[in-house]
C-alpha cells in the first residue's frame, strides 16, 4: 500500500455535545477545524436524519402563467441580495438549489381562507440552524444510544469533509463503548466509507499523546459524565477505570446554579450562560466567599450563603434588560445601523455559506465589541478593580435568540433571528456551582469535585503496578469542556489534597528518622508547611502540608545539612513492596510547542479584568480539547510515520480477512 | 494508490466469532473474549441494593465503591465456599459483566441498526411478527470456570442458564484449577489458588483434576482481613477504627500515633448507607493495607520458631524497619512485627490472632496451606507426586502478599525434602490475579478445543446432565 499523506487523514472525535473533525494534518497541529453539534434531526422519511432542523413553511403564491416555482426563487434571491448587502458574506449561487427544489405544489389547497383563485400554497422547507427542537442526540453520557442517528452523523461529517478515497480514518472512541460497539463502528466505517485504513483510538490515550506523556491520569469532564482513566506506559488500565461516572459533568454545575437561582427567576438557559461566563468560578476549598458571606465557608452552608448575594432582589428576578444593551431593539429591516444589525442573524447567509466559519467570525466581532465596551464601563464605573473572586456581585451578558415573525411585506423571507443581550447581575451563587446539590437524587454526593476525587482515588488504587501509582498522582490531566469553568482544576486538586494526601509522618521516613526529626522545623525557606487542607491560592498544592524535610530529601540531590544520614538511597531502603500513595498530587503541564493551542488558551482565558487574582487559572485552559491534538499527533505517528508496522491501524485487507472483531488487536 | 480511484468492493464475508470466557469468583467476576491476554471486564461480584422512589434498585460494577447511595446495602450472590447461592442475582451480576464492556445491551434489531440497507418496501411487512429480540449471547460460545468442588446441581443450573437464558450456541464448564495450570503452560500441576474467600489446592494431571486430591479451606484474603481487624482492635496505644473515605470530608495531618483530626460527614439516618456498605469500603482500605504493609514471614521456619543462631525469628522480624500506614481519617502508625503476624496463621494455625467477634472461627491446623498441600498429595497416586511437586503453580490475588512464595517454597522444601520442588508463580500481577481466566482464554481459542464444546443441539437432546458427562 502506498504511504498515507498528511493531507488525506480524516480525524473524527465524537462527543456527547460536539463532534470534532478535520481532514488533513496541518503543519502545526491546530484545534479542530470543524465542530459539528452531535445531533441530528429526524427527516421526513422515517429512519433518515438531517443535520439541521427542517421547518415546513407554507405560503401563498400567485399563479402566474403556470410557472409557479419561479416566483419564490426570485423572492429568495432578492432577499439574499438584501442580506448580502448587510453581511457581505453570502454566496447567492447556492441558494436557489436549496429551497425551490423542495417546494411542492399543492394546488387547490386553502390554508388561510383567502381567495382560491390565482394562488397556490407552496410548501417550503428551510433549514433552521438555531433550533434544536426535536433533535436526536445519538451519544448520551458517552454511550451510543441511537445507532442509526449516530451513523447518520458520521456520514454527515464524512460527506461534509468529502475526503478522497485514499483516506485513512482516525476515530476517537469513548471509554463507555463496549467491545461490540467498537466492532459495529468498525464494520460501518469499512463498509460505508470504504476506507483503506482505520484506527479506533481511546480518548484517554489520545489525551496522553496530546500531552506527550506515557503515564497520566486523565480526567475527562463532559456534559453529564466524567471519565477517569489511568494510562501507564501508553496502556489504558481498563480495570478500575471510571467510565461515564454519571451526574458529574458540566450539567451538574448548571443544575446546581439552577437550584440556587431558579427561585429567583433564572431559567436554565440563563444559568447555562452564567456558568459559561467569566464571572463563574470555583474557589479552592476553604476560600471564604466575598462580601457579606465572608465568614461562611464554601460548602459549609451553601443555602445560607447563597441567599446573601442578591438581597436587593430587583436585579436578577425581573427580566428587565439592564442598561442600553446592544441589540435590544428589534432592528427594522432597513435601519442599517451597525449596532442593531449585529443582533440579527441571517439564516440564509449561514445556510449558504460556511456555517461554522460564519458564526465564528460573528462571535469574534461580538466579543471584540463587548470587551471594548465592557472595559470602558469597568473603568468608568469602578475605579477600584477587584478580582472576580473578591467581588460580591458581578454581572454577565445574557444572550438569546428571538425569532422574528416575518414581516408583512416580505412574508416569504427566510426565518430571521435576533440576538438580544442584557446584563444580569448575580451574587456569590456564581462560586457555588460545584457545591453539593440539595436534590442529589439517588446519589449521596459530596459535591461534584469530591465525587471525581473519589473516582480518581479508586482508579489509581486499581492500577496493578503499584510502583506507578505515585507517578499517576503526579500527572493528572483534566480535560473536557466541562472543566472549562475557571478554577476547576485548582479546586479539584484542593479537594484531593484535603481528602487523600498522606501526611508526611505516614510516609516512608517516619520509621527511619531519629525521633528528633519527627516534628521538623520549617526550614525558613519558601515551603513553610501550612496546615494541610488549605490548598490556598498557590499554584502547587503539592507543596502544601508536605514536610519540607521530606520534600528536600526526596527531591533535592544534596542532603540537607545536619542530616547526614538522609541520602536518597534511604528511600530504597524499604526494598519490600511499595508505599502508600498519594504523597503529592500535581497536574501535568500542557506541551508548549503548539502555538495554536496556546493562542486558544488566550482567547479562552476568562476575563482579562480578573487575571492576576489569587484564583487565576494556571495553565490548562485551551487544552480542554487536547484529545483532538492527541488525535493529530497519533494520526501522524500511526498513519504516516509508522505506516502500520506496529499494527497501529487496521487496513482494509485485514478487515476483509478477519472481520470487525479483529479491531481489538489494534491496540490504540 | 490513486486517491481518486475508488477501492475494490471486496468485502469481509466471514463470521469469525470469538468465545466469551467468564470466570466468576467470590470477590470479582472476570469476563472477556477468548484469545486476549487480560479480561476486558473486571467487576466486583458484590452488588448494591437500595430503594429510591419506592422502587428497589440495583447497582453493579465499580460504582458501588465510588458512589454512596441512600440506604445502599451490599450483597454477594456467591457463598463463602465459591458456590453460587442466589442464582437470580448471580445471573444479573454475570450479565452485567458481559454487557458493561463486551457485548453492550442486547443487540438491536439488525434491520434498524444502520448496518444493513433495507430496500424500500422489502421485508418490512412480513418481518413484523417475527420474534426480533435476540438473546444476550446468541452469537458467542461461552466458557465458564468453576471451583473443583462444585456440586452437580450447581453445574447443571449453570448450563441451563447459559443455554436457555443467554442462548449461547456452545458451552463448556472448566475447573479453574485446570485453567490456572494451562495459564502457566502446564498440563499437570499442583495448583495453589489463594483467593478472597477460599484457598484451594488442586492436583491436575493431563488436563484433568484429580478429584480426590482437591482441598480447600476458608483462609483466603477475607480471612486475612479479619485478622487485620483483630490486630487493630488489640492495637496499643489505642484501638484503630477504620473510617472509610466516604464518611470523611477532610482530614488534617497528625503525627504518628496521634488521634485523628478529621471532619466527618454525616448522613441523615433515613438516607445513610447500610452497615454492609461500610464493611465493603473498609475492605478497600484493608486491601491497601495488605498491599503496602502486610508481609509474610519468609522463613525458614515459622515466625514463632527460633533461628539457627539462637535468635528467635520474631526478634529478627522486629529488627527490620516498620512500615507506616495512614488511614483515611489521617491516623497513622508504623507497623512493626505485627504486619507479619496477620498472615502467619495461613501457615501456622496456632499463630492466629484471637478475635471472638470475628466471623471466621479460629483456624484448624488442617486448614493451613502446608496441610492442604500434604492432604492433596496424599489423595493422589504416589507415582505422580514428584511430578506435581515439580510443577507447583501459585495463583490468586491474595498470593501477591509480599513474601508469600518465598515462604511457600520454604515450607514445601521442609515437608518434602526428597523430590525436586519447583514453584511457578508469574511475577506479573495481572497473570497472578487472572490465572484461571487466562487459562480459559487460551483453552477457548485453541483449534483443538472446538470438538469439546457442548452445542445447543446436544443440550436439547441430552438435557443439563450432559455437563457431567462432558466437562470432567
Amino acid at each position: 500500500m502506498p504511504p498515507f499523506r498528511d493531507e488525506h487523514i480524516l480525524i473524527i472525535a465524537p462527543g456527547s455535545q460536539v463532534t470534532l473533525a478535520q481532514l488533513g494534518l496541518p503543519e502545526s497541529f491546530t484545534p479542530a477545524r470543524f465542530r459539528f453539534p452531535t445531533r441530528m434531526f429526524p427527516a421526513e422519511k422515517k429512519g433518515e436524519y438531517e443535520p439541521y432542523k427542517i421547518r415546513e413553511r407554507r405560503q401563498e403564491v400567485p399563479v402566474s402563467n403556470g410557472n409557479g416555482t419561479d416566483a419564490p426563487k426570485e423572492d429568495v434571491e432578492m432577499k439574499d441580495a438584501e442580506s448580502a448587502q448587510q453581511d457581505g458574506a453570502v454566496k447567492t449561487e447556492n441558494e436557489p438549489s436549496e429551497q425551490p427544489e423542495n417546494a411542492q405544489k399543492t394546488e387547490g389547497q386553502d390554508a388561510n381562507g383567502e381567495e382560491k383563485q390565482g394562488t397556490t400554497t407552496e410548501i417550503f422547507y428551510e433549514e433552521d440552524v438555531t433550533s434544536d427542537e426535536g433533535a436526536v442526540y445519538p451519544i448520551q453520557s458517552g454511550r451510543i444510544v441511537d445507532w442509526p442517528c449516530f451513523f447518520a452523523l458520521l456520514t454527515h461529517v464524512y460527506n461534509t469533509m468529502s475526503p478522497p478515497f485514499h483516506t485513512p480514518i482516525m476515530l476517537i472512541s469513548e471509554p463507555a463503548w463496549s467491545a461490540r460497539d467498537r466492532e459495529t463502528i468498525t464494520q460501518f466505517v469499512f463498509e460505508k466509507f470504504k476506507t483503506p485504513a482505520f484506527c479506533l483510538m481511546d480518548s484517554a490515550l489520545a489525551v496522553c499523546y496530546g500531552y506527550g506523556t506515557s503515564t497520566a491520569t486523565v480526567v475527562d469532564v463532559g456534559k453529564d459524565k466524567v471519565n477517569v482513566t489511568a494510562v501507564t506506559d501508553f496502556l489504558v488500565n481498563e480495570h478500575g477505570r471510571g467510565i461515564a461516572l454519571e451526574g458529574c459533568g458540566g450539567d451538574y454545575m448548571t443544575d446546581r446554579i439552577v437550584e440556587l437561582l431558579g427561585p429567583k427567576g433564572f431559567t436554565r438557559e440563563m444559568c447555562e450562560q452564567l456558568k459559561r461566563s467569566n464571572i463563574t468560578e470555583l474557589l479552592p476549598p476553604g476560600t471564604p466567599l466575598p462580601g457579606a458571606a465572608a465568614t461562611a465557608r464554601q460548602g459549609a452552608n451553601p443555602a445560607a450563603s447563597a441567599s446573601t448575594g442578591t438581597k436587593d432582589g430587583n436585579a436578577p428576578n425581573e427580566n428587565i434588560p439592564r442598561g442600553p444593551g446592544e441589540g435590544t431593539q428589534t432592528g427594522g429591516e432597513g435601519n442599517g445601523e451597525a449596532d442593531e444589525d449585529e443582533g440579527v442573524l441571517d439564516v440564509a447567509a449561514i445556510v449558504s455559506g460556511n456555517t461554522s466559519e460564519f458564526l465564528a467570525n460573528r462571535e469574534k466581532e461580538k466579543a471584540e465589541k463587548a470587551s471594548t465596551k465592557k472595559g470602558a464601563t469597568d473603568q468608568s464605573g469602578k475605579p477600584l478593580r477587584l478580582p472576580n473572586s473578591k467581588k460580591e456581585k458581578a454581572s454577565f451578558q445574557f444572550e438569546e435568540y428571538v425569532r422574528i415573525e416575518p414581516e408583512k411585506d416580505t412574508p416569504n423571507g427566510p426565518g430571521r433571528y435576533m440576538r438580544q443581550s442584557r446584563e444580569i447581575e448575580v451574587g456569590v451563587e456564581r462560586f457555588l456551582a460545584a457545591t453539593p446539590k440539595q436534590n442529589s437524587g439517588d446519589r449521596l454526593t459530596g459535591g461534584l469535585l469530591e465525587d471525581i476525587a473519589t473516582q480518581i482515588h479508586h482508579t489509581i488504587l486499581a492500577v496493578p503496578d503499584a510502583t506507578k501509582r505515585s507517578e499517576l498522582w503526579d500527572s493528572l490531566i483534566v480535560v473536557g469542556n466541562g472543566s472549562k469553568i475557571k478554577g476547576f482544576t485548582q479546586s479539584l486538586l484542593g479537594t484531593i489534597t484535603q481528602k487523600y494526601i498522606l501526611s508526611p509522618s505516614a510516609t516512608m521516613f517516619t520509621s527511619e528518622i531519629p525521633s528528633n526529626f519527627s516534628t521538623p522545623l520549617p526550614t525558613g525557606g519558601t515551603n513553610t508547611p501550612a496546615p494541610s487542607g488549605q490548598a490556598g491560592p498557590m499554584n502547587h498544592p503539592a507543596g502544601h502540608g508536605v514536610n519540607p524535610l521530606l520534600v528536600a530529601a526526596t527531591h533535592a540531590n544534596n542532603p540537607m545539612p545536619g542530616t547526614p544520614s538522609m541520602d536518597p538511597a534511604m528511600s530504597h531502603h524499604r526494598s519490600t513492596g511499595h508505599s502508600q500513595t498519594p504523597t503529592s498530587v500535581k497536574t501535568l503541564r500542557p506541551p508548549e510547542y503548539f502555538p495554536e493551542w496556546k493562542e486558544q488558551s488566550n482567547t479562552n482565558a476568562p476575563g482579562a479584568a480578573t487575571t492576576g487574582g489569587p484564583g487565576a487559572p494556571s495553565g490548562g485552559h485551551g487544552m480542554e480539547e487536547a484529545v483532538f491534538l492527541g488525535a493529530q499527533v497519533a494520526s501522524k505517528v500511526v498513519f504516516v510515520i509508522d505506516q502500520g508496522v506496529s499494527k497501529g491501524f487496521m487496513s482494509r485487507v485485514e478487515y476483509n480477512e478477519n472481520g470487525p472483531s479483529a479491531i481489538h488487536e489494534y491496540t490504540m | 494508490m490513486n486517491p481518486s480511484i475508488p477501492p475494490s468492493t471486496a468485502e469481509y464475508g466471514g463470521d469469525e466469532v470469538s468465545a466469551i470466557v467468564l470466570d466468576p469468583g467470590f470477590s470479582t467476576t472476570r469476563a472477556g473474549f477468548a484469545g486476549e491476554d487480560t479480561p476486558k471486564s473486571l467487576i466486583p461480584t458484590y452488588y448494591g441494593r437500595y430503594s429510591s422512589d419506592g422502587q428497589s434498585k440495583l447497582v453493579f460494577g465499580d460504582d458501588i465503591f465510588v458512589t454512596p447511595r441512600p440506604g445502599l446495602s451490599i450483597h454477594n450472590p456467591m457463598g463463602r465456599d465459591g458456590i453460587v447461592e442466589d442464582w437470580d442475582m448471580a445471573e444479573k451480576v454475570w450479565e452485567y459483566a458481559f454487557t458493561s464492556r463486551l457485548t453492550g445491551p442486547k443487540p438491536g434489531n439488525p434491520l434498524q441498526n444502520g448496518l444493513n440497507d433495507v430496500p424500500e418496501g422489502e421485508l418490512s411487512t412480513e418481518m413484523e411478527g417475527v420474534e426480533t429480540e435476540e438473546k444476550l449471547l446468541a452469537d458467542s460460545p461461552l466458557l465458564m470456570s468453576e471451583p473443583g468442588w462444585n456440586p452437580t446441581k450447581s453445574r447443571e443450573k449453570t448450563i441451563e442458564l447459559a443455554m436457555e437464558k443467554w442462548g449461547t450456541p456452545a458451552f463448556y464448564l472448566a475447573r479453574n484449577g485446570v485453567l490456572s495450570a494451562f495459564a502457566a503452560g502446564k498440563a499437570s500441576a499442583l495448583v495453589i489458588d489463594i483467593g478472597a474467600s477460599n484457598i484451594s489446592v488442586t492436583p491436575v494431571h493431563d488436563g484433568m483434576i484429580l478429584k480426590r486430591g482437591v482441598q480447600h479451606s476458608p483462609l483466603g484474603g477475607d480471612y486475612i482481613s479479619s485478622q487485620i481487624r483483630a490486630l487493630f482492635k488489640s492495637n496499643a496505644p489505642q484501638p484503630i477504627t477504620i473510617t472509610p473515605h466516604y464518611l470523611i470530608s477532610s482530614k488534617t495531618a497528625v503525627d504518628a500515633g496521634q488521634p485523628p483530626q478529621a471532619k466527618y460527614k454525616t448522613f441523615a439516618p433515613d438516607r445513610a448507607p447500610d452497615a454492609s456498605y461500610r464493611t465493603l469500603l473498609e475492605e478497600r482500605t484493608l486491601s491497601e493495607f495488605k498491599e503496602c504493609v502486610v508481609q509474610v514471614w519468609p522463613g525458614p521456619n515459622k515466625l514463632s520458631a527460633t533461628g539457627p543462631n539462637g535468635v528467635s525469628n520474631e526478634e529478627l522480624a522486629k529488627s527490620s524497619p516498620g512500615r507506616p500506614f495512614e488511614f483515611p481519617d489521617g491516623y497513622n502508625q508504623v507497623f512493626g512485627v505485627d504486619r507479619y503476624k496477620v498472615v502467619e496463621s495461613l501457615f501456622d494455625a496456632k499463630a492466629a490472632i484471637p478475635d471472638p467477634e470475628s466471623a471466621f472461627p479460629a483456624p484448624t491446623p488442617a486448614q493451613t496451606v502446608p496441610e492442604l498441600i500434604k492432604n492433596a498429595l496424599n489423595g493422589v497416586d504416589v507415582d505422580i507426586r514428584p511430578h506435581l511437586l515439580a510443577n507447583v503453580v501459585v495463583t490468586g490475588a491474595s498470593s501477591l502478599l509480599y513474601g508469600f512464595t518465598d515462604r511457600l517454597n520454604q515450607e514445601l522444601m521442609q515437608m518434602f525434602p526428597g523430590p525436586r520442588v519447583r514453584i511457578s508463580a508469574p511475577g506479573n500481577t495481572a497473570e497472578r490475579k487472572f490465572g484461571s481466566w487466562i487459562g480459559g482464554s487460551i483453552l477457548a481459542s485453541l483449534g483443538t478445543f472446538h470438538q469439546m464444546w457442548i452445542s445447543k443441539k446436544e443440550f436439547d437432546e441430552h438435557g443439563p446432565n450432559i455437563v457431567e458427562k462432558r466437562c470432567k
